[in-house]
C-alpha cells in the first residue's frame, strides 16, 4: 500500500485551501489527483493477486516436487521386487529344466537328454568328421530280478548299475536311462574299436556288482551293442544298428558286447 | 457391507473379501492379463471397508508369482492400509509362505519395508492347508 507522503499532504492543502476555489487549475488538479489514487489502488490490488498466484504455483510445484519423488521411490522399489520376481522364475525354470533332462530314480540323464545330445553329437561328428560311438546297454533278465526280490531291490539294482556305467565312461562320454531297464552310452570321439574297451570294462563293473536283497547277494548283469555312427545316416539308423548289436549280445548268451556291423 | 469373492484360475489368485470378518485374503499365483481389472474391486471393497466401518483389517496372503502390475497394485494396497494407520485404524497384513520356497519371504519383506503398520511373515508347512 502507497503511504501517504509530504505530496499527499501538499495537494489536499492546496485544494481545501477558499482562495483557489473557482481556479480552472484546481478542478484539473482534483480530477488528476482522483485518477491517480484509482490507480495506485489497482496496482496495489493487482500486486496482491499476483503474489497470491505466486505463492500458490510455489506450494503446487512443491507438491508436484513431492509426489514426484514420493512416485520415483515407489517406481525403484517396485522394479527391485519385480526384478526378483523374475530372478525366482528365471531359477525355478532352469532347475525345472534340469528336472526334466533327468532320471528320478537313478539320477543320469533320461532319455530326452540322450535324444537331444546324441543328435548334437551327431551334427558335430558330421561337421568335423570325428568318429562317433553309441552303446546300448539292457539289464539280463531284469524281470527275474523284480520277480524274485521285488520292485524295491529292483529300483537299488538299477541305481548300483546306473553308477558302474557312469564310473565306467570317460569325461566326454554320456550316459543316460532310456527307459526300463535300457541305457546308453555316449561317446563322441571315438570309433567302435575303442568304444568297445570303454563298453567291455562297464560290462565288468555290473558284473561284479553287489547289490542285496535280504541277504542274498543279486546275481546282475548286462548287455551291450555298439554301433560307430555312419556319416550321412540318421541318429536313429545309428541307435538301430545299436539295438541290432544288443540284440545279437542278448542271443549269444548275455553278459557280454557286440559290435554292429 | 458385502464379502467379495473372486474364483482363482491359473494366473489369478483366489480373493475374499470378508465383511464380517474384515479379512481379506489372496491365495496362489497373479500374474493376469489386466491387473487393474482384476484388483479394482478389491481395492475398492477395501477403501470402501476402510470408510464405512470402524472395524479392524486383517490382510492374508498366501501369494507365490506376481507379476510387475501386480507388485504395483499390493503397494498401492499396502499404501492405503499405511493411511489408514496413519489415522488410528487397526489394520495388519500376515504374509504366509511355503517352506519350500524361502524366497517369498525376502519378497515379502521387501514389500514390508515402507509399511508402518503390523506385518507379519511367517511360513507355513503348507501353505494350501
Amino acid at each position: 500500500m502507497r503511504e501517504d507522503g509530504e505530496l499527499d499532504r501538499r495537494i489536499a492543502a492546496l485544494l481545501a485551501e477558499p482562495a483557489w476555489q473557482g481556479h480552472p487549475l484546481r478542478s484539473a488538479l482534483a480530477e488528476l489527483y482522483g485518477e491517480f489514487g484509482d490507480l495506485v489502488r489497482q496496482l496495489d490490488r493487482i500486486m496482491h493477486i499476483s503474489d497470491r498466484f505466486q505463492s500458490v504455483s510455489r506450494e503446487q510445484s512443491l507438491s508436484l516436487h513431492e509426489r514426484y519423488r514420493k512416485q520415483l521411490r515407489q517406481l525403484e522399489k517396485m522394479a527391485r521386487i519385480s526384478d526378483r520376481y523374475q530372478l525366482m522364475m528365471r531359477d525355478l525354470n532352469e532347475a525345472l529344466k534340469e528336472a526334466s533332462l533327468r532320471d528320478v530314480l537313478t539320477g543320469i540323464g533320461n532319455r530326452r537328454m540322450l535324444m537331444e545330445r546324441i543328435k548334437s553329437e551327431a551334427a558335430r561328428a558330421e561337421r568335423t568328421g570325428r568318429p562317433l560311438t553309441v552303446a546300448m546297454v539292457d539289464v539280463d533278465r531284469f524281470k527275474d530280478v523284480n520277480d524274485a526280490y521285488g520292485h524295491e531291490a529292483g529300483d537299488r539294482a538299477l541305481v548300483e548299475i546306473a553308477r558302474a556305467i557312469r564310473s565306467g565312461i570317460r569325461d566326454y562320454d554320456l550316459c543316460g536311462r532310456w527307459g526300463g531297464e535300457e541305457f546308453m552310452v555316449i561317446m563322441p570321439e571315438v570309433g567302435a574299436g575303442e568304444g568297445l574297451g570303454v563298453v567291455e570294462r562297464i560290462r565288468a563293473a555290473v558284473d561284479g556288482l553287489d547289490v542285496y536283497a535280504g541277504g542274498a547277494r543279486i546275481a546282475l548283469s548286462a548287455s551291450f551293442g555298439v554301433a560307430e555312427h555312419r556319416a550321412g545316416t540318421s541318429v536313429a539308423e545309428t541307435i538301430n544298428r545299436a539295438d541290432s548289436a544288443l540284440l545279437a549280445a542278448k542271443r549269444s548268451g548275455r553278459n557280454r558286447c557286440e559290435v554292429a556291423a | 457391507m458385502d464379502d467379495l469373492k473372486i474364483e482363482g484360475s491359473q494366473s489369478t489368485p483366489a480373493i475374499f473379501c470378508d465383511a464380517v470378518h474384515g479379512v481379506v485374503e489372496m491365495r496362489g499365483d497373479s500374474y493376469p492379463e489386466n491387473s487393474f481389472e482384476l484388483f479394482s474391486p478389491v481395492v475398492a471393497w477395501i477403501e470402501r471397508y476402510l470408510r464405512d466401518s470402524g472395524q479392524a483389517l486383517m490382510l492374508r496372503l498366501h501369494l507365490l508369482y506376481l507379476n510387475t502390475s501386480s507388485v504395483k497394485i499390493m503397494m498401492d494396497i499396502f499404501d492405503l492400509l499405511n493411511d489408514a494407520h496413519a489415522k488410528g485404524r487397526a489394520v495388519s497384513v500376515h504374509w504366509f509362505y511355503d517352506e519350500q520356497n524361502e524366497r517369498v519371504a525376502e519378497l515379502a519383506e521387501e514389500f514390508r519395508e515402507d509399511c508402518d503398520f503390523p506385518f507379519a511373515i511367517s511360513c507355513q508347512a503348507d501353505s494350501h492347508a
